[in-house]
């Protein structure tokens, strides 16, 4: 227990000390997934850096608090034209850079590492969960959209 | 030399390193060197062999977008050719368009296809540099004079292919020629190529399919005149049933004073029903003396996608209709790109009106100078009017369960500067109204994304990016002021507009400007009103006891 606590605490620390460099190199991934890298003031750049910062912190903590963060990345990855394999590769991103943070600033702490990276794998997995909900949304909305063009061809048929 | 000027080796490095306009982050490739790829979700399905014969429009064939061979026309080279150099001729606008663009980029982060792809051939610029670039190489003198520095490329069918994806990437809705300091007209540039696609046969159904049925019966849809009328009347019926009010709208009826014309979403399609039910009520109201057309009923025209001939003749159709009938002017219903059309175009295509008269509000006398060479007016102009001189009887609180917010239609917006009568109407008929940010409405508003024709349900991915920079923005205020309406003026937004909330900011309702004046209006021997006409319960009046009236 005492060795799960300093860890928690340790990782917290090492998380909020951090937070700014992950999250620059993080977003510059994240926008470079653009054929043209997206800049940080279009809508996407907006939404993309409060939603990452979301996450980034949410890491940090016990309870998962980042779900509609995560929604709010998935749904304009989901109708973006790169396949899947690449938009949720953001979310494996930043493994690569707590490794290169890690490797300048503190003593690699291997144990905190991986903590780091199952808390990653889980999310990725939960944004692919988020990716395809955004996925079925777009057929749903289809299916509603011929509806409502026929609306009253529909209520005449109906009747 | 200023001692200030930049180095030469530094202006090198800059050129070199820094990722332009032009160049992305592509610098090792010309732009053109990188090939469209076609796959389920980024074309709209080709026009239906039927539809081209119907037209008479060129190469009638089955294909689509993601096969190899196009089976385009033998000569279909010189047909583009032809085709470029005989409306360069035509239009002295198309010419100075292609020549005058310096390449500054001021237009490139402006377009909400750009800002939802981040796909560089998307900015504005560079689209146009598609056209630009084989114009340099089809004109030899150009090509002299700018030789080695003109990127002129040659018309190969790699290039028809990139025309034809982003082309249709962008909805003429000209956000990006309010930030050109040339005032380059890009959308005229997408019509222009668009119409050069149509002589090969490179087309889209969604947009072909109305144009045909528009040209044979006269609306979109193909609604032949006794199920327009059924249609019409049975939303008479439900606003008997809501209101206890009975409306009378007569058609095709000569001799009335004005003939009203509406896109034909409005009658047939959810939400435009709606709205048409508010059109009916505010008629009926001040006692317009009206007719409708079911031969002239659409107000659409998807010849403005098609070509320069086809958007003629659609809106001709209108005036005829007029001139048969024997009215006096024209009164147009909430519709977007029929005004860039109506505005813009008309007059010298099929006016000047002069069988008509200048429009003068038979309730307030206000004469429409402004639309003194068209003779047809604009719905909120006419209501707007209407309200400012106390004409009508209205209970904002019936809107009181809406929050809204305003989307300016690019055409009526940017098309025909029109911002503040539909605003007027909206703080009139409701008593929450909250602007989006600044740069995003007015004429600098985002598009939906699926205008021009493009609103496609294959095309779904697509709109859905295209959309994103006015769906941010309605998201904004959804998070600070709990806004759940979003209001609009145009036909294709109440189409597109649905989805894209229902994507972006599930929650959010769409409604035409007239539904919420339909709500409003207080008609004389209404029964209590409890419910909104889409039969939703309007807060505060659940009880139908808290009505002043």
């Amino acid at each position: 227990m005492v060795t799960q606590y300093s860890m928690k605490r340790g990782w917290t620390e090492f998380l909020e000390a951090n937070k700014k460099a992950i999250l620059e190199r993080w977003l510059d991934c994240a926008l470079a997934l653009f054929p043209e890298k997206m800049g940080y003031s279009t809508p996407i750049g907006t939404v993309f850096s409060g939603a990452l910062e979301k996450i980034l912190s949410s890491l940090g903590k016990r309870e998962n608090d980042c779900k509609e963060a995560l929604d709010d990345v998935t749904r304009i990855l989901a109708v973006q034209n790169f396949p899947p394999s690449k938009a949720l590769s953001i979310f494996l991103e930043p493994k690569l850079i707590l490794h290169d943070i890690m490797m300048k600033t503190t003593v690699a702490d291997t144990l905190m590492q991986e903590a780091f990276n199952s808390r990653l794998d889980a999310l990725t997995l939960e944004a692919f969960d988020s990716y395809m909900r955004h996925r079925e949304k777009i057929y749903q909305l289809k299916v509603e959209e011929g509806s409502r063009r026929m609306y009253m061809a529909l209520r005449r048929a109906e009747a | 030399m200023s001692k200030y000027a930049p180095k030469l080796s530094e202006l090198k490095k800059e050129f070199d390193e820094k990722p332009s306009v032009l160049k992305g982050d592509y610098s090792a490739q010309e732009w053109w060197d990188r090939p469209v790829e076609f796959r389920d979700g980024n074309w709209c399905f080709p026009g239906k062999q039927e539809v081209l014969a119907d037209l008479g429009f060129a190469n009638p064939r089955k294909w689509a977008a993601t096969d190899e061979d196009w089976q385009l026309p033998a000569d279909w080279q010189k047909t583009i050719s032809e085709g470029l150099q005989s409306r360069l001729k035509k239009y002295r606008s198309l010419k100075l368009f292609l020549d005058s663009c310096v390449r500054c980029g001021a237009c490139a982060d402006k377009c909400h296809f750009f800002l939802g792809t981040g796909d560089p051939k998307n900015m504005p610029v560079l689209r146009a540099e598609l056209l630009r670039s084989v114009y340099r190489n089809d004109f030899p003198l150009v090509e002299k004079i700018l030789k080695g520095f003109s990127g002129s490329r040659k018309l190969t069918k790699a290039v028809i292919k990139e025309w034809h994806m982003y082309f249709n990437q962008c909805t003429e809705c000209r956000r990006c020629s309010v930030f050109c300091p040339f005032g380059i007209d890009t959308a005229e540039i997408t019509m222009l190529v668009r119409e050069l696609l149509n002589l090969i046969g490179v087309n889209n159904n969604w947009i072909l399919a109305p144009v045909s049925n528009c040209n044979r019966t006269g609306n979109h849809l193909g609604i032949e005149p006794h199920t327009f009328v059924q249609n019409i009347n049975s939303l008479v019926e439900d606003i008997g049933d809501l209101t206890g009010v009975e409306v009378e709208p007569t058609f095709n009826r000569k001799g009335a004073e004005v003939l009203f014309i509406t896109p034909s979403g409005d009658v047939f399609g959810d939400p435009g029903v709606y709205t048409m039910m508010g059109y009916l009520l505010l008629f009926h109201h001040i006692g317009l003396d009206y007719t409708i057309s079911t031969y002239a009923s659409e107000g659409g025209n998807f010849g403005m996608f098609t070509s320069n001939d086809m958007m003629k003749k659609l809106n001709a159709k209108m005036y005829h209709e007029a001139k048969r009938l024997g009215v006096k002017w024209l009164l147009g219903g909430e519709c977007g790109h029929m005004w860039r059309v109506v505005h813009q175009y008309m007059n010298t295509m099929n006016g000047p009106a002069d069988f008509l008269e200048v429009p003068v509000s038979p309730i307030t006398g206000t004469r429409f100078s402004n639309a003194a060479a068209t003779k047809m007016v604009h719905i909120a102009e006419f209501t707007a009017d209407l309200i400012h001189h106390k004409k009508l009887k209205l209970d904002p609180k019936r809107n009181d369960h809406l929050r809204t917010t305003f989307h300016d239609s690019c055409n009526v917006a940017r098309g025909m500067g029109m911002f503040e009568e539909p605003r007027s109407i909206l703080r009139n008929v409701c008593n929450s109204f909250h602007e989006m940010a600044e740069d995003t409405i007015r004429e600098k508003t985002f598009c939906c994304g699926s205008g021009s024709g493009l609103n496609a349900e294959e095309y779904m991915d697509i709109r859905m990016r295209g959309g994103f920079p006015r769906a941010n923005a309605v998201k904004q205020v959804k998070d600070r002021h709990k806004v759940n309406s979003l209001v609009t003026i145009c036909a294709i937004d109440r189409a597109s507009l649905p989805p894209l909330m229902n994507y972006w900011n599930p929650g959010v309702s769409v409604y035409g400007l007239h539904e919420l004046v339909g709500n409003a209006l207080v008609m004389q021997g209404e029964k209590k009103r409890t419910t909104d006409l889409r039969e939703n319960t309007m807060a505060g009046f659940e009880d139908g006891g808290d009505d002043d009236e």
